[in-house]
């Protein structure tokens, strides 16, 4: 394309602080390549408990992610669709769980569905049923700090949404359902895909949440991050491998899905 | 690129100017005594170093120390790749070693002792009342996990009683420190856990059961304390040490449940 005159006028302010700010990104990640010990890394990713790990963390964030499509596409359709009473204070409460720090998730999971928690407590007197400590407890952990990614993504998709081409369908005769699936979702598609897959890469990094109330056990609720952590207490460069693999894969996703679907 | 290059530079001296501002201490009681001790300790000393820095810093006015507690393990490896520390107790002296041979310490000395002991939430859900029982099948046991010390003596103390296999069978999570392990049965999360006896402080005591490891199982801590060679303050570093193995230390260690050194 040719320069046209808003490139020409793009203020060197934001050239270089661009650059600054792609640098703050980026150095760490490089930190991470060159201190990586690579004759090692063979070894330490065939490792059972690596593999362990690295497969847990994709079931986990991927099942995380399901439940936050499947609860927060209604949820972003009732705040986006709706008024009634309370709609401000619960899209606040909505985000919370994004900006609250991951370890006071983790408590307040366990305050609500630990053994003696609010609902946990009465799971384990009547159904002696117990979420503390299995991979489920890791799902809820993760699906808890992700979900508010799926409802904002998808509520603002809703907002923006031309209302005036849901009741032209309407007018054609065209039934709930028919415009639901035939013209909301297709429009809404890249929202829906958007928050799905910041959910998901959010479930995939947690760590605090998971680790309170999940705890820390091999093959069952050790999800890649708690393997880095874990090795990083003893072997720290080890660790810096098993740490790429996790972000050579959330990278991937979401550069690939980001072609896809995200590019303007 | 006269512009580019006079901008990067106004961002420089943004930059310089916001964290200059903020790291200029404001307080008016500084003094030019002011020194910052850091000292790097095991996450089972968390309450009586605690304690023990308070007086430190009542016998030592205009000194600041500053704790980082974790697991020994953790901590070594941030002492070897960080520096930062001037004194380093850890609960192990495997973890000591290794910050002797890769950074150098000085002064090294063992300061404590502390035995291990088994606790449960204070209802006792899986009725525990030996070692023994944390083999029953079911039992949900959380250690610390392997390379942090307590948790390699759990293992060890497991062995000698011939249980580890079933036992570890039964452990649901191995937690990051000794700290943690100790919140968990707090909580009521897990039905037993195997910790220091130094653990089961006052304050936690209305939480928790302990139960006893007999002697010809349990494994005995030894605590390690040092100067970090390198350290910012040394001499400090000296005296903090001298603190935590002088009688008043000692007192104080005793009455949070530490054993004496010899």
């Amino acid at each position: 394309m040719a320069a046209s005159p808003r490139d020409r006028t793009t203020p060197v302010v934001f050239v270089v602080l661009g650059i600054l700010g792609a640098a703050f990104v980026a150095l760490p990640l490089v930190g991470l390549i060159t201190r990586a010990p690579w004759s090692r890394a063979g070894e330490i990713l065939s490792e059972d408990s690596s593999r362990a790990a690295l497969r847990l963390s994709i079931e986990v964030s991927l099942l995380a992610a399901g439940i936050d499509l499947l609860l927060g596409m209604p949820l972003a359709w009732l705040l986006a669709r709706k008024s009634f009473a309370g709609r401000t204070l619960l899209r606040g409460l909505v985000v919370l769980p994004l900006v609250m720090p991951p370890v006071v998730a983790g408590v307040a999971l366990l305050a609500a569905l630990g053994r003696r928690g609010l609902v946990g407590g009465w799971l384990d007197r009547t159904f002696d049923l117990q979420i503390t400590f299995t991979t489920g407890a890791a799902v809820l952990a993760t699906a808890f700090v992700s979900f508010p990614l799926v409802v904002l993504s998808v509520e603002a998709g809703l907002r923006a949404l031309d209302p005036r081409l849901e009741a032209a369908a309407a007018t054609m005769g065209a039934s709930r359902a028919t415009i639901l699936r035939r013209v909301t979702l297709p429009l809404l598609a890249p929202q829906i895909v958007a928050g799905v897959v910041l959910a998901w890469a959010r479930a995939l990094g947690e760590f605090g949440a998971t680790l309170m109330f999940a705890g820390n056990l091999a093959g069952r609720t050790q999800t890649l991050p708690l393997a880095v952590f874990q090795l990083s207490q003893t072997d720290p460069q080890g660790a810096t491998v098993l740490a790429l693999s996790l972000v050579i894969v959330s990278l991937g996703v979401i550069v690939a899905l980001r072609r896809r679907f995200l590019s303007t | 690129m006269r512009r580019s290059l006079s901008a990067a530079v106004l961002a420089f001296v943004v930059l310089c100017a916001c964290s200059s501002s903020s790291s200029t201490p404001t307080s008016a009681d500084a003094t030019s005594t002011r020194a910052e001790l850091t000292v790097f300790a095991a996450s089972s000393l968390t309450a009586a170093f605690t304690q023990i820095g308070t007086d430190f810093e009542a016998a030592n006015p205009g000194t600041i120390v500053t704790f980082n507690f974790g697991p020994s393990d953790g901590l070594a490896r941030q002492i070897e790749s960080e520096g930062a520390a001037d004194v380093f107790a850890s609960a192990s002296g495997t973890w000591m070693d290794d910050v002797q041979d890769k950074v150098g310490v000085s002064g090294r000395t063992d300061f404590a002792k502390n035995r291990l002991i088994v606790i449960t939430p204070s209802d006792n859900p899986a009725n525990i009342q030996s070692f023994d029982d944390l083999a029953t099948p079911g039992v949900q046991v959380v250690l610390a996990a392997e390379g942090v010390p307590v948790g390699d003596y759990a293992r060890q103390a497991l062995d000698g009683a011939g249980i580890a296999k079933d036992v570890l069978k039964n452990v649901v999570s191995n937690e990051a420190d000794d700290a943690s392990v100790v919140a968990k049965i707090i909580a009521g999360e897990a039905d037993a856990a195997i910790v220091y006896s130094s653990d089961v402080t006052e304050q936690v005591s209305p939480d928790v059961q302990a139960v006893e490891i007999p002697d010809d199982v349990n494994v005995i801590a030894t605590y390690p304390i040092a100067v970090v060679t390198g350290a910012p303050e040394p001499d400090l570093g000296g005296s903090f040490v001298t603190f935590v193995t002088s009688t008043e230390g000692q007192a104080t260690l005793a009455t949070f449940g530490f054993l004496p050194p010899a």
